[in-house]
């Protein structure tokens, strides 16, 4: 998977949020909001740039004090919600 | 060169005299003198065109084009439309600190105004100022911004306050600025004001921002964080798939939404709605 280009995390009142900026994702027309956990999944998922459930469990793994089992459960879920709404591909 | 300043940003417009009959709503903001300043931009206004540039974004709104591109020296170009027709191509430098305008010869003002409006809101991006698209009102000594989408009643509401509220003056209808002075947003009248002729040069902080919606009734909430900042996005004018612009947009309204009471209020166009407002907002 990629992150669609044109969705950039910003920090808004201390919260993260992913809003749509670049040409293809202006009319996105919404912010959505992320906790600590997804932030840090989706700065991985854009350093790796090309990401599986497996790569950002792995990460996850490595920085995180988790079972492979709930990391993989985790980002799958917060993967399945990107899907739905678009913001990955 | 003669200098205007905006929202206290500098710029110049060059032009030929005849362009000085069509720019009364800047005599305001003119400024003479300049030594020692720099100024935000310069404008140079000539004949010309057309000038061609590779499409990237269009924007329609009640029947005028903005088309924005560049050209293939990678210069920003924004090319302006009434009815279809050609008004002019701006032609700006990387970064926005000087644009040339071609005019067409049709619709001479409203190129011109558009041209500026741009050049000021692009080149003022990374200096904590961005221009907004409401109407704003000054009350002992603070101004509010009223926002919604077109047609939603800005003008209406801002003109309630007038009428029922004493000691009320409309600062700007249509293109107010706000620019972050030392931590706090200040909202400053400028040139464009839409259709209606208020271009003061006048400034206050800002006390309050109100997002409009039209409903059965009147009914105000309070707006914070996330909601607070999604409110005022949409009424900020820019160039967002440009990084630069969009970081410095981004760090001026997260600036606003941090410091400055946001609201939502569902009104009719009566007096009890700005009497509600007021009374809510007003510090």
């Amino acid at each position: 998977m990629k992150i669609k280009k044109g969705f950039v995390l910003r920090t808004v009142c201390g919260e993260n949020v992913i809003v749509g900026e670049g040409l293809d994702a202006i009319n996105f027309g919404r912010m959505l909001s992320l906790n600590e956990t997804a932030a840090w999944l989706w700065k991985q998922a854009q350093q790796q740039g090309d990401f599986t459930a497996q790569s950002l469990t792995d990460a996850l793994c490595s920085e995180y004090e988790v079972t492979p089992e709930q990391a993989l459960t985790d980002v799958k879920e917060t993967m399945d919600n990107w899907s739905k709404l678009g913001v990955i591909e | 060169m003669t200098y205007y300043t905006v929202a206290e940003h500098l710029f110049g417009v060059k032009s030929d005299e005849n362009m000085t009959s069509l720019m009364a709503n800047y005599r305001p903001f003119f400024t003479d003198d300049v030594t020692g300043a720099e100024e935000l931009f310069t404008l140079t206004v000539l004949q010309g065109g057309p000038i061609s540039y590779t499409e990237e974004w269009r924007q329609e709104d009640e029947g005028q084009e903005t088309i924005c591109g560049h050209t293939g020296q990678d210069e920003p170009l924004f090319e302006f439309r009434w009815a279809g027709c050609t008004a002019g191509w701006l032609v700006c430098t990387p970064g926005y600190r000087n644009g040339t305008l071609y005019l067409s010869g049709f619709q001479t003002k409203a190129a011109l105004d558009n041209a500026l409006m741009i050049m000021f809101a692009m080149a003022s991006a990374c200096t904590g100022t961005v221009l907004f698209h409401a109407a704003a009102v000054s009350l002992d000594g603070h101004g509010y911004m009223f926002l919604g989408k077109s047609g939603t009643g800005k003008s209406t509401h801002a003109r309630l306050w007038l009428e029922h509220i004493p000691g009320t003056e409309l600062m700007n209808d249509d293109n107010p600025a706000v620019r972050i002075k030392d931590g706090t947003a200040v909202v400053y009248g400028t040139p464009w004001s839409g259709k209606t002729p208020c271009y003061r040069n006048v400034s206050a902080p800002l006390g309050g921002i109100v997002l409009l919606s039209q409903a059965p009734y009147n009914r105000i909430v309070p707006l914070t964080g996330i909601g607070a900042y999604a409110a005022i996005v949409p009424s900020i004018s820019g160039k967002r798939w440009d990084p630069k612009i969009a970081d410095g947009l981004h760090d001026t309204e997260d600036k606003i939404a941090g410091t400055v009471t946001v609201w939502h209020l569902d009104c009719l166009p009566d007096a009890d709605a700005a009497h509600l407002c007021k009374d809510t907002i007003a510090l």
